[in-house]
């Protein structure tokens, strides 16, 4: 189950965080999310894959944590995703499909007219479509 | 992913904003007509980075961004790539178009100085239509600079029209 | 890790045990110890002692029911008390000796054997030779010895202790008999317990895990590191199942001995795995374990053992990856790098250390929370007292004392849950979670991983904070605070400024409460969709994240600031109020976080301003917090503080302690003076300045309520940084000034010019200078509307044309006057009301191009003036630059002075040119052979006769615009020694002033005698001493110029011709007319002439012929010559040719000119005879 996903901007400042879980662990997620920054940027700065992999913009698992494992994406205008989920089985599969549909959703809410870039999301729209992406996380492997 | 605009009415919307912004609100500064007309552009070109970039790797060097530019950029804009790509090494690049699109309807007059850079408006200032024909390079220039600044890169853009209906674009990149 | 027993930490090594011949006993274990591998011995003095490795009796049998899986005793048993090998040392004395010795030999050597039978220990034999004779063991007794122990020959082994080189090969001998021997052994019996494992019919599954365990053991002890991991592997995972399955123990105990077994079986494994340097397989066997056993919390009231359980093994793992980290990075193999499998942090140990501490805090709640709910708190402890561990590793047992023995009895549940209460009481969680979170916080540092250290130092910062804490509380969540600002994480910064206010107000610390409250109602949180408000139930102090909870804190803040109620400390009653006595004041500068809460930007309307003439000066405020703001009174302050100035509220009441101090300030009132949320502020008042140079707006200081006041730093318009936070979030961005063209040029500093000058400055001159001369400038300054104080006229002479006003050899001697071209002399006419001397003292400084002047105070309307005195060495036009500088006011000596800039383009010109000439005697012409010689070359230096009297023609011509008057010329000998009579210049005397109008020319004639023969003379210099016409006649106006004749050649004519004719004639009167030729050498001349015919003359006498003139004699030639014509008339000239020296002359066309009168003149002789040596003539 995703936990919580994010957006962060270039500056490593959010643009939008939105966690869905009933237990009052929302803090705990924004730290995590915050913390998670660090290895977004250590694994920027010293690319360990070699490869086809080399500048993905799919980062993979960027850390577990207690019950969270913790995965990130940097698009190539330095714009963060990260996706933090209690499954311990993932599927690299999904969480690659996960962030494609985020990012398409992410790029259609700064196409928004009344979104000034670099601040945060405030559409309503991009957070339905969020929620609709986290529900269907997993369910179809194919896609 | 793939959308697409009639061109016309993109040629016909350029041309209304330059000519509103250089005869309506800013008739007598081209100055600030020109700067307001490249920060449309930039915009435009900010957002569209974000849209083209997806799906594909991140770039791991300026060369690279400017290729990006030169091939998919261009060809999502234009249909076509940029022709000719030139790089002093240090941060300049020259981005040339034969046959420009935005330009391609553009007849000047032929005239004995419309050459020189919009950057240079002394050099412009002989030659009334190609101060005219400057002005709707701003906006392109405004794509360039927004979309590379959107990919981490700040540069200075300027273009070059001294041979028409070829167009050269100049990146310089800050450092 | 240190609480495990060092048996289980460190790998086991092989035991071996040596009895008898205690004094061999030392250097044998030593050898054996620097064995590689090592072995370690038991050492046993005699035979008596080898009862202790002897298989001891057990209760009850190995196929009994079990009681545990692990003994808790067997590996330290194995390690210490069972010997793979025995080795006996026998004396050589002994074998060798008597038959009682020798049957002691035998019985000991039974006994041995006897003993480790049981056990399958090996056994070797050593005989020890303590004296000189080693020869005399027989080899019966030998065979009979290795026979009776049942050992191969190789192992009997013979020490020699007198010879250290074969006692030395002995021992290598006994350590590799030793370890051939011990690796028998543990093989056997790895083997034997396998084969009991194999046998797959054991009757329970902790046999099969202690079987594993053992047989990994003994591949250990064989360094058998495959073997052993595979073991261990394999009662791990044995272990694994039994979880479900077992019911042997009651399930909280069963569950805990599960969880120790699997934890040793674990630290074995990894053990292995990080030493084989195989980190991330290390790693990824952590994640399996962590998986497996993550969730089997166990029964509620226990749970927080899992925890701790969960937390050790994190910690465990960590401290294994350091040391073996360390030991990488010695041995310098390639540098981790994390993979698919393992990410960047699992690599370092700061991220299983902070896990740790997660749930050490973990197990912290969850005791806390069993122990609030069991009621019976002193019956636990007492309940405790007897349990200990039991001889099953991870289990407890009561000790019941029975007599002198004491008997394991198995515990209840809850007993068990009882004992273990008692001993998480006992521990202090909290230092051990801030340890690991420091070690983490610390780690992460090192890791640049400023984002994860922030992340441990909130936890260390809440640890410190619930233990009441507040110092170090808040000095950490200061620290990181810092991160959360920068990148504009807000709710986390919201929950540290949250903690950092209780901090505050607990430590009774009035501003910084003030200053974090004030901070945390200006936070952008949940101001947009975007971000989600956090829960209720775990937030921090501060209360959650929401626009309400701000609102609050807004409205707490500011009943305190307006001292209407306290701060209510924990500190016992001090109830700290803001008042009087603790007034608040908080500063905002341009970095401060505060300036969410109040924004001051100040716009000069203009960039330049006259002094005295008032401009616009716009305040702009602007405040994120979510209530409106009422401000009693705002002070701006500038650098002038004359142009401070307050603005009052006008709706507020106007109390005492704000006009106080006031006094003689601009007051204004500003009929609102209320901030709304992120609403500009805007207002705009005159200000005035008369104070020239810049004039800034240094800070706006916001009064709220009596005791509080706000000191924000105030930014320019143009310059405004982005509001921190803020500018993140979609809110409405509006410029400080409405004015867009304002809004990006307006500065917050203004130039003030200096005020106009009100004193004139002149400069009067009297056309051109000319060269000499002291020529003099006059300088007025005239004070019209201002009074001159403390003037200072600075005068600089610039070349025109550019370059120097010194000439080339200035550098050879800079000193010379000579050298400059044009000079600045100094200054006269300096008008003083005292003696003159004051008057040098304010020229201060003068220097060939410049010079600075005092000026002396002038009131209004007064004038003062001086002469600037200039000369000029050479023709030159230069400028004048006169600069005045003074302050119009007495009384400050800061104030910026006014300048008066004039200047004036003057040009020297030469005053008089010199031209020269000289005449040779009249109607007398030398044959001056260098002439001849030179032919046509007229540069040559002028030539004059020896001891003939020459005439020396100097004219001046005055080439100035104006009227000179000469006052003498003469001519200046050269100083040369040998000169003093080599010529003979006679000169008249000084002249009677003559006027000299411009381009009038002024001749003198000298005559010249040269005395001395030399081809070089030196003639002399002409001095001309003038002065303006018109000057005053004293002698400063006087000016010498002079003029220096070229050098001449002196020569002895060979021969001179005469003319002798009367001065005049009158025509057709006859006259004589002589031509003398003189020869003056010692030699015979012959000379021809020819005397060509004149149409004004009719002459008689011979036209030509060849004359001999004798030396020092002289020939005449005369002729009858009447006057045809009247006038100027040619003579009929006359042609000499000397055949001597081929050369022929003419007498100058002067000297044979004559005047013809038409008839006789009649002279009237008045004064025609003054002057006789000056001939003025156009």
């Amino acid at each position: 189950m995703i936990v919580c996903v994010a957006v962060v901007g270039h500056q490593n400042n959010p643009l939008y965080i939105q966690s869905f879980t009933e237990a009052d662990d929302a803090l705990k997620l924004h730290h995590i999310v915050h913390c998670s920054l660090d290895v977004v940027d250590e694994r920027v700065n010293n690319p360990k894959r070699s490869g086809p992999t080399l500048n993905e913009t799919f980062l993979g698992l960027l850390y577990p944590t207690e019950n969270y494992k913790v995965y990130g994406y940097l698009t190539n205008t330095k714009v963060k995703f990260i996706l933090v989920t209690t499954d311990l089985d993932v599927r690299d599969a999904d969480v690659r499909n996960f962030f494609r549909r985020f990012h398409s959703a992410y790029v259609d809410a700064v196409s928004n007219p009344f979104h000034v870039p670099g601040k945060k999301i405030t559409s309503r729209t991009f957070a339905e479509r969020v929620s609709g992406i986290v529900k269907s996380f997993g369910l179809s492997s194919a896609g | 992913m793939v959308r697409e605009v009639a061109e016309s009415c993109v040629e016909s919307l350029l041309t209304e904003i330059v000519s509103q912004y250089c005869n309506g609100f800013y008739a007598n500064k081209p100055d600030l007509a020109a700067r307001r007309i490249e920060a449309i552009g930039y915009q435009v070109g900010h957002q569209l980075s974000e849209r083209y970039t997806m799906e594909r790797p991140r770039f791991s060097d300026h060369l690279e961004a400017i290729k990006f530019i030169c091939k998919d950029f261009w060809s999502e804009l234009f249909k076509k790539q940029i022709d000719n790509l030139k790089t002093n090494h240090r941060g300049t690049f020259v981005l040339q178009d034969n046959k420009f699109r935005w330009l391609s309807r553009v007849s000047v007059a032929p005239s004995s100085e419309n050459t020189g850079s919009i950057q240079d408006p002394s050099a412009m200032a002989e030659s009334k239509e190609a101060q005219a024909t400057g002005m709707y390079l701003y906006f392109p220039c405004g794509i360039i600079r927004g979309a590379l600044s959107n990919l981490g890169i700040p540069c200075a853009v300027s273009a070059d029209i001294s041979n028409l209906p070829a167009c050269s674009f100049v990146i310089r990149i800050k450092a | 890790m240190e609480e495990y027993p060092e048996e289980l930490r460190t790998p086991p090594v092989a035991l071996v045990a040596v009895v008898g011949c205690p004094e061999l006993h030392t250097a044998i274990s030593t050898h054996l110890h620097s064995e590689q591998p090592p072995i370690n011995t038991l050492a046993l003095p005699d035979f008596s002692k080898i009862s202790i490795i002897a298989k001891r009796h057990k209760e009850g049998s190995d196929s009994g029911q079990f009681n545990g899986i692990l003994k808790r005793d067997w590996l330290s048993k194995h390690r210490t008390m069972v010997p793979a090998v025995v080795a006996a040392l026998f004396s050589s004395d002994h074998v060798s000796g008597d038959p009682a010795q020798w049957l002691q030999v035998c019985t000991d050597l039974e006994n041995l054997k006897a003993v480790i039978k049981g056990r399958n220990i090996k056994l070797v034999l050593a005989l020890v030779a303590q004296s000189t004779s080693k020869d005399d063991i027989s080899e019966d007794r030998m065979i009979a010895l290795r026979k009776r122990a049942e050992v191969d020959s190789k192992y009997l082994i013979a020490f020699d202790l007198n010879n250290p080189l074969e006692l030395k090969q002995s021992l290598n001998r006994l350590g590799n008999a030793f370890s051939e021997l011990a690796n028998t052994y543990y093989r056997d019996e790895g083997r034997r317990i396998k084969t009991r494992l194999d046998r797959k019919s054991l009757s329970s599954v902790e046999l099969s895990i202690r079987y594993c365990f053992k047989v990994a053991v003994y591949a250990e002890f064989r360094r058998d590191w495959v073997e052993a991991l595979r073991m261990y592997e394999d009662a791990y995972k044995t272990l694994r199942e039994m979880i479900g399955t077992s019911t042997r123990l009651p399930p909280i105990q069963r569950l805990v001995e599960i969880k120790t077994v699997a934890e040793q079986l674990h630290f074995k494994i990894s053990t292995l795995l990080l030493h084989g340097g195989k980190v991330v397989e290390a790693i990824t066997w952590f994640h399996q374990h962590n998986a497996s056993y993550k969730r089997l919390l166990g029964e509620p009231e226990v749970n927080f053992l899992h925890w701790e359980w969960l937390s050790r093994q994190f910690l465990v793992f960590g401290e294994l990856l350091e040391t073996s980290a360390a030991s990488i990075q010695n041995t310098s193999s390639p540098v981790l790098v994390a993979t698919d499998r393992v990410s960047e942090w699992e690599l370092s140990s700061a991220y299983y250390y902070q896990l740790a501490a997660q749930y050490l805090k973990e197990k912290r709640s969850c005791l806390e929370l069993t122990l609030s709910m069991s009621e019976t708190v002193t019956d636990i402890d007492s309940n405790a007292e007897s349990v200990a561990p039991s001889v099953y590793v991870g289990q407890f047992a009561r000790l019941l004392e029975q007599g002198d023995t004491y008997v394991m009895q198995p515990l209840t549940d809850e007993e068990y849950v009882r004992y273990a209460l008692a001993e998480g009481k006992r521990f202090q969680d909290f230092f051990e979670i801030m340890a690991l979170l420091k070690r983490s916080f610390e780690s992460y540092t090192n890791f640049n991983a400023q984002r994860m250290a922030s992340y441990c130092g909130f936890e260390m910062a809440r640890e410190y904070f619930a233990v009441n804490d507040y110092t170090n509380a808040k000095e950490i969540f200061y620290s990181i605070a810092s991160t959360y600002r920068k990148e504009g994480w807000v709710n986390l910064l919201w929950e540290v400024l949250g903690y950092l206010r209780e901090c505050s107000k607990n430590l009774g610390k009035m501003k910084d409460f003030v200053e974090y409250s004030l901070e945390m109602a200006a936070l952008p949180v949940s101001s947009v969709a975007g971000i989600q408000s956090l829960g209720f139930k775990e937030c921090g102090p501060a209360g959650p994240a929401t626009g309400a909870q701000r609102e609050i804190i807004h409205t707490e803040v500011f009943e305190l600031v307006r001292g209407e109620t306290g701060l209510a400390s924990n500190k016992g009653s001090n109830n700290f109020k803001v008042t009087s006595d603790q007034p608040v004041r908080l500063d905002i500068d341009l970095v401060s976080p505060l300036r969410v809460v109040l924004l001051a930007s100040v716009a000069f309307h203009e960039q330049i301003v006259k002094p005295g003439v008032s401009t616009s000066i716009t305040l702009s405020l602007l405040s994120q917090l979510p209530h409106s703001v009422d401000i009693d009174q705002l002070d701006i302050q500038f650098n002038q503080s004359a142009c401070n100035f307050t603005v009052v509220n006008g709706q507020r009441p106007k109390s005492d302690e704000i006009s106080d101090g006031m006094m003689g300030q601009r007051v204004e009132t500003a009929p609102v003076l209320v901030l709304s949320t992120n609403k500009w502020l805007r207002i705009t008042y005159d200000i005035k300045s008369e104070q020239s140079g810049k004039l800034e707006c240094i800070s706006v200081i916001a009064r709220l309520g009596p005791y509080f006041t706000i000191s924000c730093m105030v930014e320019s318009p143009a310059a405004l940084n982005d509001l921190p936070l803020w500018k993140f979030e979609d809110r409405m961005e509006t410029f400080p000034i409405k004015d867009p063209g304002l809004a990006f040029s307006a500065q917050k500093a203004i130039q003030v010019e200096e005020p106009d000058p009100q004193v004139d400055v002149k400069l009067g001159t009297s056309g051109p200078a000319l060269v000499g001369e002291n020529f003099a400038v006059p300088v007025t300054i005239s004070a019209m509307a201002h009074s001159v104080y403390s003037g200072e006229l600075k005068i600089n002479l610039v070349d025109t044309r550019g370059g120097g006003l010194l000439s080339p050899t200035e550098v050879v001697d800079p000193a010379s006057a000579d050298s400059l071209h044009v000079e600045l002399r100094g200054i006269s006419g300096l008008q003083c009301e005292d003696e003159s001397q004051s008057g040098i003292e304010k020229i201060r400084k003068i220097q060939h191009a410049f010079g600075l002047i005092s000026v002396p105070f002038l009131k209004e309307g007064d004038s003062w003036s001086c002469n600037l005195e200039i000369r000029w060495h050479r023709p030159k036009p230069i400028m004048l630059y006169v600069s005045l500088g003074y302050s119009p006011h007495s009384d400050d000596q800061s104030t910026q002075k006014v300048h008066v800039h004039k200047s004036l383009e003057i040009e020297g010109k030469t005053a008089v040119v010199f031209s020269h000439n000289y005449m040779l005697p009249f109607r007398q012409d030398p044959l001056l052979l260098s002439k001849l010689k030179a032919g046509l070359n007229s540069d040559q230096m002028p030539s004059l006769p020896l001891n003939e009297t020459s005439v020396l023609i100097v004219t001046t011509k005055n080439s100035a615009e104006v009227p000179l008057q000469l006052l003498s010329m003469f001519i200046e000998a050269e100083d040369d020694s040998d000169s003093g009579n080599s010529i003979t210049v006679r000169q008249s005397d000084p002249l009677e002033t003559s006027l000299l109008v411009p381009g009038e020319g002024f001749k003198k004639v000298f005559a010249v005698t040269p005395e001395v023969n030399t081809p070089t003379l030196k003639m002399g210099t002409v001095c001309l001493r003038w002065r303006r016409d018109g000057d005053s006649t004293s002698s400063d106006s006087e000016v010498v110029t002079k003029y220096r004749l070229g050098d001449i050649k002196v020569e002895s004519p060979p021969l001179v011709v005469k003319l002798d004719c009367p001065p005049h004639a009158v025509l057709g009167n006859p006259f004589t007319y002589f031509v003398r030729i003189q020869n003056r050498t010692h030699l015979l001349q012959e000379i021809k002439f020819l005397l060509a015919d004149s149409q004004s003359f009719v002459l008689s006498g011979s036209h030509n012929d060849r004359v001999f003139i004798l030396p020092r004699s002289e020939h005449i030639l005369s002729y009858k010559v009447v006057p045809l014509a009247s006038g100027s008339q040619l003579l009929p000239r006359v042609t000499v040719t000397s055949v001597r020296y081929s050369a022929g002359f003419q007498p100058s066309v002067a000297s044979s000119s004559i005047f013809v009168f038409p008839s006789e003149p009649h002279f009237e002789m008045t004064d025609a005879g003054v002057r006789p040596e000056s001939i003025t003539a156009k």
